[in-house]
């Protein structure tokens, strides 16, 4: 009963906040951050802006504005990204905090377009991964069970939830989707050495205001940029609104802002360099995170483990039978 | 001499008996500070600081028990109390069979995670953030992630994790996390060493002096396995490398590089 009581209290909490504090979030194209001049965070023990606890998925709308002719989905003629409704609430259940609706815009703010600015040679490359979605060579990566990659792990996908932590020194964030941690150092420290290449790339925060800056390098080119929900099968990277197939390399450097625009709302913009891809910096801005219930709690998604029927469709390979794993690729 | 007969290397029982089955070998995994009072950093809510990264530095990774070296595995004196685990008959044949097939059956070779105690000495760094109500313990090996409570809830409803439910509580400056809900698809080392479903771990993490050292015990437990409990023990060290950070080690990468599509 306790529980039911203050999640109800939660709600209210949360409708309060979303009445009096963001009422231009949903309008706003402009990549200002509303609310977050004015609202004052709680402050941990040692002074820092308090983003601890547990979180869950917030928008789930259009990642980018479709750039061909768009691709109507049985399953969500809307937005394609077959997302927006995984955390509705069934009836009757008990509820996470409403938080703020998604942005009626592409989660591209720049450039003004809404589109990933693609160099010609990626944008046919980006063609070529998202119509051999059956081959290892391009699949997915989230669904071979590698890590999300940056700003990638903060898209909303489904069975995803955030627990952040801090101690003094560190922001730690904590992924749900296949157990992926960040540890944040706060004290200055210079990235590790250009020769280590990393999934989920090398971060390095900072507090601007009460704004935490993360700065990310030392990626490795294994991981999407972005790309939320699932994309309808048969869609033409063309008419994607999800970010599918939005690939990197090395050079990959990105700029995350996580700023509280109240009590249970991160506002999260990552801006995406690599020269080797894109034309230009593309920035993103949504609100990625939503206070959950306070008894909530991260359980184990042990991907790999279970995907065993995938990586028998796709290579043959039966991993549960103990049949030794291939050495090495027989090309 | 109850442990000698399922132990794998014979020939120590005929020659060495008096000193490796009996006494008190759990000694030599202890530090030599291992009993004296911690002095080092405290949170503000009074408990020993465990926050940073740690390391354990021995060949339990390979094989509980003391072992010969062989190819590619080092030798080692043991972490088991008494030497040898106490193995159900079944079982004892179970985990030579193991053995026998260990290049292909064990869960790690398949990049599964290794479960609890073993992602603790696998060879790899681990981070612990400690807060009052949660440790988060991120470890290198296939960025496998624990959370333990400390705020005193019970455990999650029943379930099969491959890391188990942790729930903590600090007695005086020891961490003991009581670990339950385990699936039977892990080994606790190279050399084939099994539980079932009924593991039930209790780990103990117990930072000596100024904490550079913690000494760590478990307490495994599986009345479908063994034939009593029993424990493993040794010590982790905290990396003192200043720039000292996690690293990553995706094993499921390097198992898709190796793949290639059937068509």
């Amino acid at each position: 009963m306790a529980t039911r009581f203050f999640a109800a209290l939660a709600v209210v909490t949360a409708l309060v906040a979303i009445t009096s504090q963001v009422p231009a979030a949903g309008q706003s194209s402009t990549g200002a951050t509303p609310g977050a001049a004015t609202f004052q965070p709680k402050r941990t023990a040692w002074g820092d802006p308090d983003l601890s606890g547990y979180w869950l998925p917030g928008g789930g709308g259009m990642m980018e504005a479709p750039a061909g002719q768009p691709f109507k989905s049985t399953i969500d003629p809307g937005t394609n990204s077959a997302f927006a409704d995984f955390f509705a609430p069934e009836p009757g259940a008990r509820t996470a905090p409403a938080g703020p609706r998604t942005p009626p815009r592409p989660m591209i703010v720049e450039p003004a377009d809404g589109r990933v600015p693609l160099q010609p040679w990626a944008m046919d490359k980006r063609t070529e991964i998202v119509a051999h979605q059956d081959t290892v060579e391009f699949l997915d990566p989230r669904v071979r069970c590698l890590q999300a990659g940056v700003p990638r792990a903060n898209l909303p996908v489904g069975y995803n939830t955030y627990q952040f932590l801090q101690i003094p020194g560190y922001v730690i964030l904590l992924y749900e989707w296949n157990h992926m941690t960040r540890y944040i150092p706060l004290d200055n420290r210079p990235h590790v050495s250009s020769k280590i290449r990393l999934p989920m790339g090398d971060s390095r925060g900072r507090w601007e205001g009460n704004t935490l800056v993360v700065d990310v390098t030392n990626f490795d080119d294994r991981t999407w940029v972005v790309g939320h929900g699932a994309p309808p099968e048969g869609a033409p990277a063309s008419s994607l609104t999800t970010g599918h197939g939005v690939f990197h390399t090395e050079a990959l450097h990105v700029v995350e802002r996580f700023t509280l625009i109240d009590a249970n709302t991160i506002r999260y913009e990552a801006t995406v360099e690599d020269p080797n891809v894109f034309t230009r910096p593309w920035k993103i801005q949504f609100n990625a995170f939503t206070r959950a219930p306070a008894d909530h709690q991260l359980f184990e998604y042990a991907c790999h483990e279970g995907n065993s029927r995938n990586i028998k469709l796709l290579t043959g390979f039966d991993i549960d039978k103990g049949t030794s794993v291939p050495s090495a690729r027989k090309d | 001499m109850r442990a000698c007969f399922a132990r794998p290397i014979f020939f120590a029982c005929g020659i060495a008996a008096a000193l490796l089955c009996g006494g008190a070998p759990l000694r030599a995994q202890l530090p030599a500070a291992a009993g004296r009072p911690y002095t080092g950093p405290r949170t503000p809510d009074g408990k020993p600081n465990l926050s940073g990264i740690w390391q354990s530095m021995n060949s339990a990774h390979w094989d509980l028990e003391p072992h010969s070296a062989d190819e590619g595995v080092p030798a080692g004196l043991g972490v088991v109390e008494g030497d040898t685990i106490p193995y159900q008959p079944w079982a004892a044949d179970k985990k030579k069979e193991h053995y026998a097939n260990r290049a292909t059956q064990d869960p790690i070779n398949k990049c599964y995670l290794p479960g609890v105690p073993r992602i603790t000495y696998v060879p790899f760094p681990f981070q612990i953030a400690q807060t009052p109500k949660h440790v988060a313990i991120a470890y290198e090996y296939l960025h496998a992630q624990r959370i333990i409570f400390t705020d005193g809830s019970p455990h999650a409803p029943p379930n099969d994790f491959w890391m188990g439910d942790s729930r903590g509580r600090w007695e005086k400056d020891t961490l003991v996390v009581d670990v339950t809900h385990f699936n039977d698809q892990t080994w606790f080392d190279m050399a084939g060493n099994f539980h079932s479903d009924a593991l039930h771990a209790v780990e103990r993490y117990t930072p000596i002096e100024t904490g550079q050292v913690m000494q760590y015990e478990v307490t495994i437990e599986d009345p479908k396995v063994f034939t009593r409990p029993w424990k493993i023990s040794m010590p982790l060290y905290r990396r003192a490398e200043s720039n000292m950070q996690l690293l990553d080690y995706d094993c499921v990468d390097f198992f898709w590089r190796r793949m290639k599509s059937s068509r």
